[in-house]
């Protein structure tokens, strides 16, 4: 199943910072709650990989994240991954436009347009939930991205940002996003009655 | 994989059984017990074919580890006649024709045997809502309710003549 | 009288033979079935719903200490079996050859020593696809640039059902005058025209599909424990495809926990279970989980179907074109009698005299399960009556008229029976006239429709839905129906003891009907004997009879005919015993109940069980000693009962909950045998179809994924959604069958479908709605109600 997710994200650092976090992928990768990059083939090719726990499901997947553009001009990059998980048993792939742009007051927002499709058992299971949970993790990346570009505009040296570890990879917890997109279903309810 | 043993009592009678820990109870009870009368019909507890009572409670035993029986008193649908005597539950669900292709029915049988001691005498409405954790496809449901009525009248004499 | 009653005979409530077993947990189904050494089979299953298999690892799974084996289409090829022939004359992949065509499809087998080893085993089962696009949406089948789903079937014209014109065509027919039809539409006077869907659905009984397969090697012989609702046909299937001689095949279907259509068809696991044992040399067993039983075996309907019909200004139907596109999933494996593709389809023209009709189906591939089965109907019937019953209330509308009052006008009548349909049935019997007032005065439908009026004003929604249908039930004739070339009749073999005591055995198979009554019954007023002492026997192809089985109500229009037809010879020939130990002629000889006696002498008496204690020691010279009776009955046509039904709705205009106020069946099917039975299936047909009015949907996403194939989702009602139901009858004897019995059980799904949705559809009828397609869920509900701006 597909979904379409556009998203915008205010940042706390300038729009040049900002740009060059984003076009750094292996940087970006690593914003990605439960991804990592395992393996640069070249400039544009990266091999990486996803780990997602939603309910019982475990499911990592491995694949290619070919990037298509990186657009300095409009702060803007493309890029397509896909994966399928080492039992075969589910294949997921995005197509994932992301940019920077001057915010409203003085900052930067992160803009993201993704298209999500997923096959096989975690759409089978994951199908109701995919809309919530896709908006959680980019939610997630979003804050990781924020955070991240916090600290390296907030440092004058950039050997140092360099030497800070590595944020550890994480899993992704689709029981802990099924509350928080259940809290976030309630909010909408809410908020859309008044 | 390393077996536990397990020991509980089943309609009456002490059991001991070794089991694997991931072992379901709806497994050890129809596979090394023998007692095919609880049914697998779903695998997300939502049927209800595979009811049985566990220390007063009614519980679906495909979402149960057999471990966790430990020391547990556990009923099942061939433990509901004493003394070969059918239960009035019994008699009911045949006179009333609460079953028809028999698959749900011990289910059907162990869960209303539970739900007329929580409530002994229950409306119409709350048969449905105390029953519908258990799932029929050929009866309509409408002649099992009649049959959980007809027992709960017959168990509400036996016990009226008991205390006169 | 009184002697009359102890037979507890045809019409007789009497209690059931089988719940003794039944309720004390000592049915004996399926998978509680244990042999000894015996494996435990799972089956690794496709979670694309097109891909290229590019690669199939066992090694791992093959290393998992239990593990026995693990089967791929590799490992059948060389037996020939990685592909079977269908009900329908396609073939279908026993195991993915490689490509597979629907998400979940067969791909392994691994056998293994218990359920535990083989799931983990299938788990390290690994297999790379390349997936393709995905065909869903089966509009689109026909597309030039439409995926091909059967790479096989690429340049063949004809995949077993006619002629074929696209990769993805599988046949189309078609019954009926097309050009009177066409040339009845254009000189109309009204026309309506409606799409109207029959959504993919699924039977679901609480049973899952299995099966337990031990091959004897020193016997070279097979039995298979099996849930199948026709066992000998899988007798016949089994030779066909193993070699071995049909001799050594015995299929045993046990209790069977509910089919509705579910367990006709065979299926891959089925095989794989039986060619394991066969080469492991140990029994096999395969259950079905509920999420395969949901995703694979057999779906129902997944009609996308135009209803058109042309009428008088005053309502009076003059010509009925009906078009039906189906989808029929990776593989036509619908289970219909072979010759008819569609079904009987073309019952379509349902309970009216339309002079002039034409229909049409075509069939397509898509990248979904296989099947179209007859869910709790007689072959695609459902589909057809929910056509001319939705179609009759759209005109109607259009030409507002009361949705009785034009079901009067356009009834067949009484003195026309026997009819002949536009579409080339006979319908056997029928009285609907009166049976509609009979409802309509018990509902008071006059108050209700005023009720209506008043809620109107109010802006309150409230439906009444009227369904007033004739079923086709009982294949069926043998010169118009078969199964793989065998004829649709079935069988009853009777044996009487000595002392009175009988034993029956039957080709048809129980599944929750009650046939070990309901035959007894019938052998009981036949034969003078009580029930009681009456024994059915079923589903064991070492001892029936052959039979075709237990669908399509076919039990009591042809399996009761049987019986009633071997127990009259054995009447005769005790008749003859009787005037032998009375010395009179046989002609001399009255029958009275359960004994014979002199004509014009009650006194002068042999009972029947006197009889059968002659059979075995003192019979007329000449004559052979016992008293047994064998029959194949061949119906001279099917059954036509019929219902009519009535359904209140209320929906809330605010979360389009739909609440059933009232639902009254009558159901007329001829004479009844067990009333209580009858009723009993009448409630079960009504809540299978209020699932599917009101919830089941089997839907996939773009690209194939099933969305929703557990019970979480797919819609089973619990005792809290299921409405009350009331239930009456007539009785229109059938002139043709040997009791005046016609099958009951399909008919309250049935009818009960279209009665469901014409309530909802009634419900917004003022604000011009003249369709919606179901399932009517509160949310579909609530879509039409914002559309309309009923909820502000």
């Amino acid at each position: 199943m597909q979904v379409t997710i556009n998203k915008v994200f205010p940042l706390d650092g300038s729009v040049s910072d900002a740009w060059n976090l984003l076009e750094n992928i292996e940087q970006v990768a690593s914003c990605m709650p439960g991804a990592e990059i395992t393996e640069t083939v070249d400039e544009n090719n990266f091999k990486g990989s996803v780990k997602v726990k939603i309910g019982p499901m475990h499911v990592a997947f491995n694949g290619d994240i070919a990037v298509q553009e990186i657009n300095p001009g409009e702060h803007r990059v493309h890029l397509i991954a896909k994966g399928q998980d080492s039992k075969g048993t589910s294949s997921a792939s995005m197509d994932l436009t992301a940019s920077v742009r001057a915010g409203e007051s003085g900052a930067s927002e992160l803009t993201g347009d993704a298209d999500v499709t997923v096959n096989g058992k975690l759409a089978n299971f994951g199908g109701r939930m995919m809309t919530q949970v896709a908006d959680q993790i980019l939610g997630q990346f979003a804050d990781n991205f924020s955070s991240r570009l916090g600290a390296s505009a907030g440092s004058e040296d950039p050997a140092q940002t360099a030497s800070e570890p590595e944020p550890q990879v994480q899993e992704i917890n689709g029981l802990k996003f099924a509350w928080q997109a259940l809290i976030g279903f309630i909010k909408s309810f809410f908020t859309s009655k008044a | 994989m390393a077996k536990t043993q397990v020991s509980f009592n089943l309609n009456g009678q002490d059991v001991d059984v070794l089991v694997e820990p991931r072992e379901l109870l709806i497994h050890v009870l129809r596979e090394q017990l023998q007692l095919t009368g609880s049914h697998i019909g779903c695998e997300t507890s939502h049927c209800g074919a595979c009811t049985v009572d566990v220390n007063g409670q009614s519980i679906k035993s495909c979402t149960m580890l057999a471990i966790q029986a430990q020391g547990a008193t556990v009923m099942t649908v061939e433990g509901l006649a004493a003394g070969g005597e059918l239960h009035p539950l019994q008699q009911a669900f045949m006179d009333e024709h609460g079953l028809q292709c028999g698959f749900c029915t011990p289910g059907m049988l162990v869960r209303g045997y539970r739900f007329l001691q929580e409530n002994p005498n229950p409306s119409e409405e709350e048969i449905r809502s105390g029953m519908a954790g258990n799932l029929c496809r050929c009866t309509g449901y409408q002649n099992i309710i009649k049959s959980i009525q007809t027992a709960a009248a017959a168990l509400n004499a036996d016990t009226g003549s008991q205390a006169e | 009288m009184e002697r009359q009653e102890q037979l507890q005979g045809i019409g007789c409530s009497r209690k059931r033979k089988e719940d003794p077993r039944f309720i004390q947990g000592k049915g004996l189904y399926v998978d509680d079935v244990k042999l000894p050494g015996m494996l435990c089979g799972e089956v690794v299953r496709s979670p694309f719903a097109h891909a290229k298999i590019v690669s199939i690892n066992k090694e791992k799974a093959l290393a998992l200490p239990g593990v026995h084996a693990v089967i791929t289409a590799e490992d059948l090829k060389p037996l020939g079996l990685h592909w079977m022939p269908t009900l329908a004359g396609d073939t279908q992949a026993v195991l993915a050859d490689e490509k597979v065509c629907f998400q979940m499809q067969e791909v392994a087998m691994v056998i293994a020593d218990d359920r535990y080893i083989a799931a983990d085993a299938a788990e390290l089962v690994e297999v790379e696809y390349e997936q393709l696009p995905a065909l869903v949406d089966p509009h689109k089948a026909m597309d030039a640039d439409a995926p091909i789903i059967r790479e096989d079937l690429v340049g063949k014209d004809e995949a077993g059902q006619g002629k074929r014109t696209h990769n993805n065509h599988i046949f189309t027919w078609d019954v009926g005058d097309k050009d009177a039809t066409d040339r009845a539409f254009e000189s109309a006077e009204v026309t309506v025209r409606e799409d109207i869907l029959n959504p993919r659905v699924h039977p679901s009984p609480m049973e899952t599909c299995g099966c337990v397969a031990s091959f004897d090697k020193v016997n070279g012989s097979l039995t298979v424990h099996i849930t199948s609702q026709a066992p000998h046909i899988v007798r016949t299937v089994v030779t066909l495809l193993s070699g071995i001689p049909e001799s050594k095949v015995r299929i045993i279907s046990p209790d069977i926990g509910g089919g509705f259509g579910n367990k006709v068809g065979i299926y891959p696991g089925y095989v794989c279970a039986i060619v394991s044992s066969i080469v492991l040399g140990r029994p096999v067993k395969w259950i079905e989980s509920r999420i395969e039983n949901i995703s694979t075996t057999a779906f129902a309907r997944d009609y996308h179907g135009v209803g058109e019909l042309a009428a008088d200004k005053d309502g009076r139907i003059t010509a009925l074109r009906f078009h039906a596109l189906a989808d029929h999933g990776a593989f036509n494996a619908h289970a219909q009698p072979t010759k008819w593709p569609a079904g009987l389809f073309s019952i379509c023209t349902g309970s009216y005299d339309i002079p002039v009709a034409y229909a049409r189906v075509d069939g397509v591939y898509t990248n979904k399960a296989p099947g179209g089965v007859a869910y709790r109907c007689s072959f695609r019937v459902t589909e057809a009556v929910y056509l001319i019953e939705r179609m009759i209330d759209v005109l109607a509308q259009k030409l507002d008229i009361d949705k009785a009052e034009i079901r009067r006008r356009n009834f067949i009548q009484a003195d026309q029976f026997p009819y002949q349909s536009a579409l080339g049935w006979e319908y056997d019997s029928g009285n609907y006239a009166p049976a509609l007032e009979k409802v309509l005065e018990a509902c008071d439908y006059e108050g209700l429709r005023k009720e209506q009026t008043e809620k109107r004003a109010n802006g309150e929604l409230m439906g009444i839905g009227l369904c007033t249908f004739t079923e086709i039930v009982g294949a069926g004739p043998s010169k118009a129906c078969d199964v793989l070339g065998v004829g649709m009749f079935d069988s009853c073999e009777i044996r009487v003891h000595p002392t009175g005591s009988a034993i029956a055995r039957m080709g048809t198979i129980t599944q929750g009907q009650g046939h070990e009554t309901t035959y007894a019954q019938i052998i009981a007023t036949e034969l003078g004997l009580s029930s009681d002492d009456i024994q059915i026997e079923e589903g064991d192809t070492d001892t029936a009879p052959y039979g075709l089985g237990t669908y399509g109500s076919r039990s009591t229009p042809v399996g009761g005919a049987a019986t009633a037809m071997a127990a009259r010879t054995i009447r005769a020939k005790a008749q003859k015993i009787a005037a032998h130990l009375l010395e009179v002629s046989p002609e001399d000889i009255e029958w009275d109940v359960d004994r014979f006696h002199v004509k014009g002498n009650p006194d002068a008496v042999k009972t029947m069980k006197e009889v059968a204690w002659a059979a075995y020691n003192n019979v007329p010279e000449g004559m052979e000693m016992g008293l047994e009776s064998v029959n194949y009955y061949d119906p001279p046509n099917f059954t036509y009962p019929f219902g009519i039904y009535l359904c209140v709705v209320d929906i809330d205009r605010h979360t389009g909950e739909t609440s059933i106020r009232r639902f009254y069946a009558l159901d007329d099917c001829g004479n009844r045998i067990n009333p209580m039975i009858i009723e009993g299936q009448i409630h079960g047909g009504l809540n299978e179809a209020f699932a599917v009015a009101m919830g089941q949907l089997i839907s996939f996403d773009e690209e194939g994924n099933l969305q929703g194939n557990t019970l979480m989702d797919y819609f089973i009602p619990t005792f809290v959604e299921t409405p009350h139901w009331e239930t009456d009858y007539t009785v229109t004897p059938s002139p043709h069958h040997p009791l005046g019995a016609k099958g009951v059980a399909e008919s309250p799904h049935v009818g009960g479908i279209p009665c469901f949705s014409n309530a909802v559809v009634d419900a917004f009828a003022h604000k011009g709605v003249t369709h919606v397609d179901m399932p009517h869920t509160a949310f579909n509900v609530w879509k039409t109600i914002h559309e309309l701006g009923l909820d502000s």
